[in-house]
């Protein structure tokens, strides 16, 4: 697909077409489970309860490995010794690759603000998409959440050089983009880099 | 490799064991290999959560296995020492996630009984239904995911189907579906809304049909119990001494359920029910004892409704809680089995330290024993029959 | 009889009142007695649980005598204590103090049945034919922290023991393996030690109390400074 990376799908000319790509790419989307926390239960309610039934949305939640999936849904608390694993099953990701986090833990460091183990938000290693507050979500704020995520993926490419950014694995700067990936520092460095008082 | 491939087998008359001896002697053969080493995990979704396990491979047998936890330790002991009674409440609601508010009765216990306050009967009531209420939803998933864990996908269907009835009612009455934060120090938040009572009855009714499903369609398969039968035996005394408990005890034939032999709490003294025991120690044992007490929940919980009480649902407390100091350990039977805290105290608004014993910790350290020699679809069989939940283990 | 904590007769009435042993903790603490003689230093009663302090020479030998003598089958836990008071967190220069933990004393107070220093390690055994339990108790020193193992009496001290290792950093002599339990391999310090501070509160204390925002269209700085 190189007309998707050198933006020729992008131009005006190819909106239908790219309209089409997008259309078909939201529906099918391939949801790599990434069972972390309590989270990770709401999140197992909203796949495999049939009160919730994601995969009406068109996610698909059995992808065997990463490198077979779209999408992941960090759920739940990630510690200091989870993030490289965390890190690398992103990178085994094939571009274009979206990550919803679910959860305050995920998002921020929720309850454990202050703990000295906890990654104070996901976002501090992996770019994150769509953030879904609560503690633990609903399954219908992550239902949510996936729409939410679903219209962005729709809108990608026209108008704007977000989908052949996103094919060529980089990832372009927007609102809801509020970091890039960084190589994960040690918790000491990250300490100083945050500026440790009296320092 | 396909048949046609290889030659016509000659006609060999052999003496009858002679054949055995060959089989053995290509094993032997193979042994020399080394060990495999197969990393689980820390994400793998057999290990529902972030366990790891190191299993060194003989072939299809596990020569030894190396449980690595640690990646979901949030610090909560650490954290307790930093919050208020009241602020820790809500941190120990996420210790064992699924049964949330049975994790905060024994700290509140803890803190109610240092103060010395009592709550009163009614929030008593409430206390031990919501408890058995949040047993019945752990279990439930169990049930489902234990089948799921073998390789039947329906039985989970049903559990998360069934489950929710459950975590409706935990909703109804504390706004919560998960870490519901309803207990206060000296009683509840609120009482329980109109209509609660006389739907509970039915949900739990449409439970115990639910039990009878599982029975049937899991317990009863045969598959299932030529995948989990004589699998993972724990003896009793090992079990014991490895500080495994609950129901994990229970199936290897310990009669002991803190909720009829503990010091007394919440108002189990005044129910009537029966702790059940399984002799094997093996996995279908703790499924099928985990099958029974949910059985047993729900008619405890037909109980409680029957016997509620009227009145106040809070003691007087001071309005800025301050525990006088001291120490206190106190134990209760969790879904997951025993839950403690021992909570030190020096008169302050939060406490010195809190030691949190929690029941997956123990149960999971028996694993490198547990594991040795079995073959490694087993090693699923019997992560999923322990039932561990790793906010339990790592805290 | 040993002496009374002195914290617990400066608290409620209900504890001031001095200790007073059932007939089944009496009978728990003899048998400690008789088998270790000098080894109990002091004993207390915490709520109904039966408190013994252990010299640290007889650690391992309490465990032998609680799971023979006293059918505790069962081990509930193993970990450590550290008396020292909690070191206040910082306040940082705009004069905003970390108001939201709570205080604790300054001055190092030692809890049910006294401590000769700053680390303790404690153990709960329980019995599951007989409904009994007893907490162990043995004083740890502070220069060098290490206590007898007790992985050969009871297996599942195994890890409670690698833990309390981890976060006090407390050794255990004829511990198998005393690796790092939960922590990363890089991680350093011992989290538990009340000296070592949390990094977060001390990066951005919380508010405190008065973390109340300004209802709009009160008079406020902040509100002046917008419009």
């Amino acid at each position: 697909m190189g007309l998707v990376e050198n933006g020729t799908l992008s131009k005006p000319a190819a909106k239908p077409l790219t309209w089409l790509l997008n259309y078909s790419r939201k529906y099918s989307l391939w949801m790599f489970q990434w069972g972390l926390a309590c989270c990770a239960i709401e999140m197992a309610a909203a796949l495999a309860g049939p009160r919730y039934d994601m995969m009406r949305l068109g996610v698909i939640p059995f992808p065997a490995s990463p490198r077979q999936a779209d999408l992941v849904v960090i759920s739940g608390t990630v510690t200091d010794k989870m993030a490289p694993a965390i890190k690398r099953l992103y990178e085994q990701i094939p571009d274009p690759k979206y990550v919803i986090s679910m959860g305050s833990c995920s998002n921020c460091g929720g309850p454990y603000w202050d703990s000295y183990s906890v990654t104070k938000g996901v976002d501090q290693i992996i770019p994150v998409d769509v953030y879904v507050p609560g503690c633990p979500p609903r399954p219908e704020a992550l239902l949510q959440g996936i729409v939410m995520l679903q219209e962005r993926i729709q809108n990608e490419g026209l108008g704007n050089d977000e989908l052949a950014a996103r094919w060529r694995g980089e990832v372009p700067g927007d609102v809801a983009m509020v970091s890039t990936p960084v190589a994960l520092p040690s918790p000491k460095a990250r300490a100083s880099k945050v500026g440790a008082p009296d320092a | 490799m396909s048949s046609t491939d290889n030659p016509p087998m000659p006609e060999i008359q052999l003496e009858p064991g002679a054949l055995r001896h060959l089989a053995e002697a290509q094993v032997n053969v193979e042994l020399d290999t080394g060990d495999m080493i197969l990393n689980l995990g820390p994400q793998h979704p057999a290990t529902h959560g972030t366990l790891r396990l190191v299993v060194r491979l003989d072939g299809e047998r596990v020569v030894s296995a190396d449980p690595v936890i640690g990646y979901m330790h949030r610090g909560y002991e650490k954290l307790a020492e930093y919050r208020t009674y009241p602020q820790i409440t809500t941190l120990v609601n996420r210790i064992d996630w699924l049964s949330s508010f049975a994790n905060e009765v024994p700290f509140v216990d803890a803190a109610e009984r240092l103060m010395c306050v009592e709550a009163p009967p009614r929030a008593q009531y409430i206390r031990t239904v919501l408890t058995e209420l949040s047993r019945i939803s752990t279990f439930y998933l169990f049930l489902g995911e234990m089948a799921l864990q073998v390789g039947a996908l329906t039985p989970a269907f049903y559990g998360f189907r069934d489950r929710e009835y459950v975590l409706n009612l935990i909703e109804g009455a504390t706004g919560g579906r998960f870490h519901p934060n309803f207990n206060r120090i000296g009683g509840l938040k609120d009482d329980l809304p109109w209509g609660w009572i006389s739907e509970t009855r039915e949900v739990m009714k449409k439970m115990l049909d639910g039990c009878d499903e599982f029975e049937d369609l899991v317990a009863g398969n045969e598959i299932f119990q030529a995948r989990t039968r004589s699998i993972g035996i724990v003896p009793g005394e090992l079990g014991a001494a490895y500080g495994m408990s609950g129901s994990n005890l229970r199936a290897s034939g310990v009669d002991w359920d803190l909720r009829r032999d503990g010091r007394p709490y919440l108002v189990y003294p005044e129910l009537d029910f029966k702790v059940w025991t399984h002799p094997d120690g093996d996995s279908y044992a703790r499924y099928w004892v985990r099958l029974q007490e949910t059985r047993e929940s729900c008619r405890m919980v037909l109980q409680l409704l029957d016997q509620m009480p009227s009145g106040p649902i809070t003691a007087k407390v001071p309005r800025i809680i301050k525990v006088p100091a001291g120490e206190v350990w106190t134990e209760v039977e969790n879904p997951l089995g025993q839950m403690g805290y021992y909570v030190v105290s020096k008169g302050a608004t939060g406490p010195f330290r809190v030691k949190i014993r929690s029941a997956s910790f123990s149960n999971v350290s028996i694993m490198p024993w547990l594991l040795r020699g079995v073959y490694v679809p087993d090693v699923i069989t019997i992560l999923a029959s322990l039932y561990f939940i790793l906010g339990d283990i790592d805290r | 009889m040993p002496d009374e904590p002195t914290e617990e007769t400066a608290g409620e009435e209900e504890i001031a009142e001095p200790e007073l042993l059932t007939d089944e903790q009496a009978a728990l603490l003899a048998v400690f007695e008789a088998e270790l003689g000098g080894g109990v230093i002091e004993h207390a009663d915490a709520f109904g649980t039966l408190v013994v302090r252990i010299r640290p020479d007889s650690w391992r030998r309490s465990a032998e005598i609680a799971k023979t003598k006293l059918h505790c089958d069962y081990l509930s836990f193993v970990s450590g204590i550290d008396w020292q008071p909690m070191v206040a967190p910082r306040s940082n220069d705009d004069g905003g103090n970390d108001t939201s933990a709570p205080v604790q004393p300054t001055e190092m107070t030692f809890g049910t049945a006294g401590s000769a220093g700053r680390f303790q390690v404690f153990a709960h055994v329980q019995s599951t034919s007989r409904h009994h339990g007893v907490t162990l108790k043995t004083d740890v020193d502070a220069d060098m922290p290490t206590a007898e193992s007790w992985t050969s009496v009871y297996p599942g001290a195994d890890w409670h023991e690698r833990e309390c290792a981890e976060m006090f950093g407390i050794g255990f002599s004829g511990h198998p393996n005393l690796r790092k339990l939960y922590l990363p391999a890089e991680f350093e310090g011992h989290p538990l030690r009340k000296d070592f501070a949390l990094l977060a509160r001390e990066v951005k204390p919380w508010p405190g109390l008065v973390d109340v925002e300004a209802m709009p269209g009160d008079d406020s700085p902040a509100e002046d400074g917008s419009g």
